[in-house]
């Protein structure tokens, strides 16, 4: 027992000590929700974020250059595809103007209020990526816009192909984006998300709540009935619960399986967006947060 | 003396910088998810064993928070006590005034083991990831160990010029 004082005795061992405790502290405080960041924190993510800009940018270009240089071959390809793309989009846009208007004149008769008129009319806001944090269990990317420009946490990100993550942390200039890669079903913090499969809005119903990493595929849980789904069909977020915007493209069925108790099926999705060589991503402003 | 210890911090703040912003470009992108060199890491490395250990403990703790509140995802802390303990191990065990170059590169692959470990056991403990730590040895730590392992090889020789007119400028200030 004497020795045990005497070892606390040791001035080096008793720092060492009550710095594992503040620590741990620290970590506690800070993990999970909060109500925003202090200032300090909001001047080193500023400052810093400004700085990783000034360097991003030059190194995005010349890596997009290496890039088009690299995909000049399919570029035929890709022209040919976009036609058809062209010619889709022509045909259906007249589909889609005459439907939003049905819809307008129906939800007039409805009395719809105005809070549920707009509903869904999204801000799709284009941000550039600043700088990248690779490590697989916190990974996150900074963008260049911040509570300035009106950006919540908890907005959802996405990029050109889908869905790339959340906003966890705002500063004045920058935000902080977790990335959907990872979510975890036994983690308190991280949020699932409601989707379902275009084209199949009505039949469908999942919730998204975590990431294998080892397969690379979220994992979409709770499916009650698994027999309208099949392999590589689109699912989307679909807006149930009203916090997650919806229609962003999650990715592509890739296959489907009995869940955990029996009970539900669990449907694994490959991403559509690729998680790598970030440029531009938009950050979803959905109305509610506009008001505020 | 004094002005060239904070043309070396502000040198370290660059690399800081260019670890976030450029090198995840220069990584092949199917490896982006599995390399990301702590290249700061490895030059405060070089400071706990040629400079002193204190000096690393502070850089260790004051960059990792850096990186903690600029890359804020889950926690704050993970990173500045990862940091700062593995620099301060580090030139603890190895006191050894002028290390030479295989020493060093042996300091380099058991700081960046120790360095991933150390994170990778915050995690598990706050229940941030649930997979193996084979898994995270597999994944990303031995990718990271060798990017780091020839970064250390490429920064040897200027790094360790720089420290040694920082030291031996102060030496005899010190005995004074």
């Amino acid at each position: 027992m004497l020795k045990l004082f005497k070892l606390l005795g040791n001035k080096r061992l008793f720092i060492l000590l009550i710095g594992l405790i503040l620590f741990i502290a620290v970590m506690g405080v800070t993990l999970g929700a909060r109500a925003g960041l202090s200032w300090p924190e909001k001047f080193v993510k500023d400052t810093v974020g400004f700085v990783q800009y000034v360097f991003y940018k030059p190194a995005a270009y010349i890596g997009g250059l290496f890039e088009d240089i690299s995909d000049l071959h399919a570029l035929q390809e890709e022209n040919e595809e976009l036609k058809i793309a062209l010619a889709h989009y022509t045909r259906d846009k007249a589909r889609f103007n005459v439907i939003e208007q049905d819809n307008k004149r129906l939800q007039q008769k409805l009395d719809f209020t105005e809070a549920q008129k707009k509903q869904y009319d999204y801000i799709w806001k284009i941000a550039q990526v600043v700088s990248v944090n690779n490590d697989p269990v916190t990974n996150t990317i900074v963008v260049d816009i911040g509570s300035r420009e009106g950006v919540r946490e908890g907005m959802a990100v996405s990029s050109d192909l889908g869905l790339v993550g959340v906003v966890s942390r705002v500063s004045n200039f920058t935000s902080t984006v977790k990335l959907a890669t990872t979510m975890d079903a036994r983690d308190p913090n991280s949020n699932g998300i409601a989707v379902t499969v275009q084209g199949k809005e009505n039949d469908v119903f999942g919730v998204i709540e975590s990431y294998d990493s080892t397969s690379g595929t979220f994992l979409m849980s709770r499916i009650e009935d698994s027999t309208p789904i099949a392999k590589g069909d689109t699912i989307i977020s679909s807006g149930v619960g009203g916090v997650f915007p919806r229609g962003i493209v999650v990715g592509k069925v890739t296959d489907i399986q009995v869940g955990e108790y029996g009970l539900t099926y669990t449907a694994y999705v490959e991403p559509a967006a690729t998680f790598t060589d970030w440029k531009e991503l938009f950050v979803v402003f959905t109305p509610e947060a506009e008001k505020e | 003396m004094r002005k060239r210890k904070y043309i070396l911090i502000l040198q370290l703040f660059l690399l800081f910088v260019v670890e976030g912003a450029i090198v995840p470009w220069l990584v092949p992108g199917s490896w982006q998810t599995r390399i990301f060199p702590h290249l700061v890491y490895v030059a405060i490395l070089f400071i706990s064993i040629y400079d002193n250990r204190h000096t690393g403990l502070v850089l260790g703790l004051c960059f990792g928070l850096l990186q903690d509140v600029v890359y804020y995802g889950a926690l704050i802390g993970a990173y500045s006590f990862a940091m700062g303990l593995s620099c301060y191990l580090m030139g603890l065990i190895f006191r050894v005034r002028q290390a030479p170059l295989p020493l060093m590169m042996i300091v380099v692959m058991v700081g960046s083991m120790l360095l991933d470990s150390i994170l990778f056991g915050t995690y598990r403990l706050f229940e941030l990831t649930h997979q193996p730590y084979t898994w995270a040895l597999m994944n990303h730590i031995i990718p990271n160990l060798f990017i780091q392992f020839i970064f250390a090889l490429i920064v040897y020789v200027p790094l360790r010029r720089e420290l040694e007119i920082i030291t031996r400028r102060r030496s005899p200030e010190e005995k004074a």
